[in-house]
């Protein structure tokens, strides 16, 4: 295959690791919290949009503000009144947690909606277009648009409002950001509700590309945070650059190692980047 | 005191010679559960050497437990070995896995090193999937065991095996070094503790025991493939009996699996789904009201409430 194919078959699946990994790296990088539900929460955001897209006819790029509306205030009450009871334990606990939040949402989900394998098809699911020896499937194109999109908007709210002074004021340094009058568990509760609207609309997104089951996440949670420490943890450009990278690897493995190994690859990449470089690829040595 | 030395393995005998009669006593149906008891509390017990003692919280143990079945299936399958002789070797062989794979990512501290072993175990699922000595996807077909009495016997004495090992840690200059690793790393390297070597140890000896669980988990269900005996919530269960009961106590491990396993039986009779349900609800509430474990709480006596509620709110923000 094409070089160029490869790269750009890769850069275009990156960007939804890209919005996977912001998720997961705000809310490690605020709250301390390994969030292991990422890939659960990315799960009901894909079975959000098939619902609406098979009871409704609702197209997913068009139901995709309420998917990230329907993420954010489940994230933001699962912090609220479960997560922010056990924030400031070991981390061993927190982890532990989430694990157990993961645990409920795939098994309600099973008993929900079944095992069956399910798949998001809009009309033009098969279209593509070509430029030269290059094909390019709409559909890629504009979630990676749409994920772009997303990123932009994210860090502007995080670097340019009020309420991203506040999360970034909390992360910094817990009880100084209280004794400014922040209001600590809102932030938290806040922060938790972006992660989770991120890792719904990467799950809307994905359903349109790949099949979704209740055990989608697994893998997802691993890939976002092998994305977040890729990248460097706590810098958001990071993720989005990490992403891009982990993309691009699966791609070229996939393509030139075989098309067994994309998992393997991936965490592979991760046990060696935290041996050899824990502070990733755009972090600070601390 | 002469007295109450003797009475804890006195009693342990006792109880032991009791159990030892079961096999002939029991509705086969019971005999399953047991043995399937047997085996959780032995990977509570194994995830307890290096999450509980060393504090080194590794959520890929069941690598471990689906390397050991592999190998078991692989020499009595493929080599045609015997029994007697493929056992040990479902030991060995996570063993090794272990010191190897230990080496380095028993470096990375807390999440890091809890989602590195998490990425191994995703990584063991993937390779046996792909290669062909495994069966690949479609698995292996072990040969038909002769009576569940031999898996009983052999979980029994697998279980008694691993506590003998924690009793022994508890009470160790090993184990005391396992644990001083656990409450300050920095200073148990100052003091003098090999803490590369006794982390590296622990976590091998965690390995063996989940490993000889697998290879007996193996020939007694006599069919395995990648999805059973790598799943994570295998992981799961393993941590949350040995949470629940309290990790770093020789009892907590045996008593988490005794309750849960309990529990989860009488509600997998009705779904699968509704018993995985429960572990993760449990795992929630454990967290939340008695992160040191039952022991902790029961230990409170009346108090036992006002406990609950203190660890409630001791991290909430």
């Amino acid at each position: 295959m094409l070089l160029l194919q490869v790269l750009i078959n890769g850069l275009l699946l990156g960007g939804l690791y890209g919005i996977m990994a912001l998720g997961m790296s705000l809310i490690w990088g605020v709250m301390n919290i390994v969030n292991v539900a990422h890939g659960a929460l990315i799960m009901l955001g894909a079975y959000l949009a098939f619902w609406m897209f098979h009871l409704w006819g609702l197209d997913p790029f068009l139901s995709l503000p309420l998917t990230i509306a329907a993420l954010f205030v489940y994230g933001y009450c699962l912090q609220r009144w479960v997560l922010n009871l056990v924030v400031r334990a070991q981390l061993f606990l927190t982890l532990l947690i989430t694990f157990g939040v993961e645990v409920v949402m795939i098994n309600v989900a099973r008993l929900l909606w079944s095992s069956d394998l399910r798949q998001v098809t809009p009309a033009y699911a098969a279209a593509n277009f070509e430029i030269g020896q290059l094909t390019i499937p709409w559909v890629r194109l504009w979630v990676f648009a749409t994920t772009l999109v997303l990123s932009v908007v994210f860090l502007v709210v995080l670097e340019h409002t009020r309420l991203g002074r506040a999360i970034r004021a909390t992360s910094e340094e817990l009880r100084a950001a209280r004794l400014t009058g922040i209001p600590v568990a809102h932030i938290y509760a806040v922060t938790f509700g972006l992660g989770a609207a991120l890792a719904g609309a990467a799950g809307g997104l994905w359903g349109m590309l790949f099949p979704i089951t209740p055990m989608m996440g697994g893998s997802l949670t691993l890939k976002s945070f092998v994305v977040a420490v890729l990248g460097g943890l706590g810098t958001m450009m990071g993720a989005i650059v990490g992403g891009l990278a982990l993309g691009l690897t699966e791609s070229f493995a996939g393509t030139y190692l075989g098309p067994t190994y994309p998992n393997a690859i991936s965490f592979g990449l991760l046990v060696l980047i935290l041996i050899f470089r824990p502070t990733g690829i755009l972090g600070r040595r601390t | 005191m002469g007295a109450r030395r003797w009475l804890t393995p006195v009693a342990a005998l006792g109880a032991l010679a009791v159990l030892g009669t079961a096999p002939g006593l029991v509705s086969p149906f019971i005999l399953q559960f047991i043995i399937n008891l047997f085996m959780l509390a032995v990977l509570a017990e194994s995830w307890n050497i290096i999450g509980g003692f060393t504090g080194y919280a590794s959520f890929g143990n069941v690598a471990f437990f689906g390397i050991g079945a592999y190998t078991m299936g692989i020499l009595m399958t493929k080599a045609g070995l015997p029994l007697w002789a493929a056992l040990p070797a479902a030991g060995l062989v996570p063993m090794v896995f272990a010191a190897v794979v230990g080496l380095p990512i028993l470096r990375l501290k807390g999440h890091y090193f809890a989602i590195a072993t998490l990425g191994v175990a995703e990584t063991m699922r993937e390779i046996v999937y792909n290669v062909e000595i495994t069966g690949a996807g479609t698995g292996l077909v072990m040969p038909i065991a002769r009576t569940p009495a031999l898996f009983f016997y052999l979980m029994l004495a697998t279980l008694v095996a691993v506590t003998l090992v924690n009793v022994w840690l508890s009470r160790s200059r090993f184990g005391y070094g396992l644990v001083a690793i656990r409450e300050d790393e920095d200073a148990a390297a100052a003091m003098g503790i090999d803490t590369a070597r006794y982390k590296t140890i622990a976590f091998a000896i965690s390995a063996a025991f989940a490993g000889l669980t697998g290879g007996v988990f193996a020939y007694w269900i006599t069919f395995i493939d990648p999805d059973a005996v790598f799943r994570v919530i295998v992981t799961i269960q393993m941590i949350i009996m040995a949470v629940f009961g309290g990790a770093g106590t020789v009892v907590g491990p045996l008593l988490g699996a005794l309750v849960l396993a309990s529990l989860s039986e009488v509600l997998s009779t009705q779904l699968v789904a509704l018993a995985e349900l429960f572990n993760g609800l449990i795992v929630i509430l454990v967290v939340l009201f008695m992160p040191k474990g039952l022991l902790e709480v029961l230990r409170a006596g009346r108090g036992s409430f006002r406990a609950m509620a203190r660890n409630l709110r001791e991290y909430r923000v």
